[in-house]
């Protein structure tokens, strides 16, 4: 598809991979500016291709092309496991995360934890502080009629909503953004053990101190909980914890940036939310069905017939969200934008015991910011002469999105 | 087929004949009734597809486990009458079950 960035080994095609499945696609390539990312992966589902096709690239991976399939591989943890979720496959030993690369059973006792500090419950009570958060943000740059969203919005509201849940001072977050951007866009300023440190650094005095003083946030939730039975070690924690900032980061940064992409360039649709705000929770559902961004690996468990397709032990498959929603077997026209549809069935959370804990937390970030921005911001543009820039790869991302309205 | 009667929050109700076996949130959000998720689809993860049963029904129930119960708490709006949905099996024993929604599920 695109030009290879040749960052990565090219594997042989092994012997029971059909030549008709194999294709060339570089999962961080990056494609020219003007491709949109949306139609750029949806190509995977061409006419003629086979539902699975395989790729020799970053150590040669299956990838899953069909919304069903995407589903029932996310969802069945028995054929398909999460011990690998970064590719290429020797990039999950630098990095370990809880509870994502965990299987079942070990995964259930560190998810039950994170269900409970991301539950409907407490997401309806930061409620009133992601709207402090939200305004604050967009009055901080409103009366200048132009902002870049990425680094001026969309890059701070998790970031500093993680700060309020675990209480931390909101100024820590200049910091923390510092950090995290390494981890998402490394620049080579860092190495990964520096910025692993350098997280550390910053979190296990705090989990430290919330051991021996533990308060109401969701660190000291997390602290108290067992793991089967037995603490959490403070390197468990300290996992835990990353997991859930991280997670919440470019994820929300993405959806974000995406619907703001679209909604400069469609007034019609803006419209009909400035005009009727009682349109927005369904607008946030289509737009999660739309812009879906992420794509990770799992390992077949072992050697089986699935859908037509000989899977050997070990073989890699990557699972991309971003196909189901726009699969046009479950969706029709499924690249229009429609409030009214009739949502079902979409894989952008994931599925299975691994689906996305953050997706409530994600909903009420998405519909509050659209209610508070459009009702201060109701008319805006892509600034004349730009064209946003996104990211390709695990998670796609919108980092450079320079908006300009009348001030 | 058992006989389903799902009341939406703004008081309407929805009539489905549900397959036995099916769980009443699988029923329910396979016929895209507004007002409950299922974001886990079924593995007491979520807290999602929470409903009130009515109170005729509930002694014909088997009473919630203690996951479910832990889950639960999760829930908003949560009554005595309160259940995670997926945990609920439609057989014929229930035929004309009568669940409520609640105001929101977050
Ligand atoms: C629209 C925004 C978001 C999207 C599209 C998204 C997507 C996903 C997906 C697809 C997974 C499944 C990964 C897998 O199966 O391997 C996942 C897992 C996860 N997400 Fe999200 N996410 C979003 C927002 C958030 C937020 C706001 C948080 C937390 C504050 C969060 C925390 C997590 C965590 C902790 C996991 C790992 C769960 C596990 O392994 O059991 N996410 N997310």
């Amino acid at each position: 598809m695109a030009e290879a960035t040749e960052l990565f080994r090219k594997s042989d095609v092994p012997a029971h991979v059909p030549a008709e499945c194999v294709i060339d696609f570089d999962l961080f390539a990056q494609p020219a500016p003007e491709e949109d990312f949306f139609e750029y992966w949806k190509k995977l589902q061409g006419e003629g291709r086979p539902d699975f096709v395989w790729t020799p690239y970053n150590g040669g991976h299956w990838i899953a092309t069909r919304g069903e399939d995407i589903h029932t591989i996310y969802a069945d943890h028995d054929l398909f496991s999460s011990r690998n979720i970064l590719l290429p496959v020797e990039r999950n030993e630098a990095i370990r995360v809880l509870p994502t690369s965990l299987d079942p059973p070990e995964h259930r006792p560190f998810r039950n934890l994170i269900n409970h500090g991301l539950s409907p419950k407490v997401v309806r009570g930061l409620e009133p502080s992601i709207r402090e958060l939200t305004v604050s943000l967009i009055e901080a740059f409103r009366a200048r009629g132009h902002c870049e969203f990425a680094s001026e919005f969309a890059e701070l509201l998790p970031i500093s909503l993680f700060l309020k849940m675990v209480n931390l001072p909101v100024e820590d977050r200049i910091k923390l953004k510092a950090l995290s951007e390494q981890v998402n866009r490394p620049d080579g300023s860092m190495t990964p053990e520096e910025v692993n440190q350098g997280f550390y650094d910053y979190l296990m005095p705090v989990l430290l101190e919330r051991r021996k003083n533990p308060g109401d946030d969701l660190f000291s939730q997390f602290l108290a909980g067992s793991i089967d039975g037995r603490p959490m070690t403070d390197g468990e924690a300290f996992e835990l914890c990353m997991q859930v900032l991280i997670a919440g980061l470019d994820t929300v940064v993405s959806v974000l940036g995406f619907l703001m992409m679209f909604l400069a360039r469609n007034p019609d649709h803006r419209r009909q939310l400035v005009a009727d705000p009682a349109m927005i929770p369904p607008a946030v559902e289509e737009f999660l069905r739309r812009f879906p961004l992420v794509a990770i690996p799992r390992t077949v468990i072992r050697d089986m017939e699935f859908q037509g397709v000989t899977f050997k032990e070990g073989d890699l498959i990557l699972v991309p969200t971003m196909l189901h929603g726009l699969d046009d077997r479950a969706y029709q026209c499924p690249l229009d934008v429609d409030f009214n549809r009739r949502i079902g069935i979409h894989s952008t959370f994931g599925a299975g015991v691994h689906r996305c804990p953050g997706s409530l937390l994600a909903r009420a970030e998405l519909r509050i910011f659209l209610e508070e921005w459009l009702s201060r911001i109701p008319d805006f543009d892509i600034a004349p002469g730009r064209t946003p820039k996104v990211l390709y790869g695990i998670v796609g991302t919108v980092v450079d999105l320079p908006l300009v309205w009348q001030a | 087929m058992v006989k389903l009667i799902v009341i939406d929050a703004s008081g309407a109700e929805h009539i489905l004949d549900a397959e036995a076996g099916r769980s009443v949130m699988k029923a329910a959000t396979d016929a895209l009734i507004p007002g409950i998720m299922g974001e886990c689809g079924g593995c007491l993860s979520c807290a999602t597809c929470h409903g009130y049963v009515d109170e005729a029904w509930a002694p014909r129930l088997a009473p919630p486990s203690e996951e479910e119960q832990d889950m639960l708490s999760c829930a908003v709006d949560v009554l005595p009458c309160s259940r995670l949905t997926c945990q609920i099996e439609m057989t014929a024993e229930v035929d004309g079950l009568v669940i409520r929604l609640p105001e929101a599920q977050f």
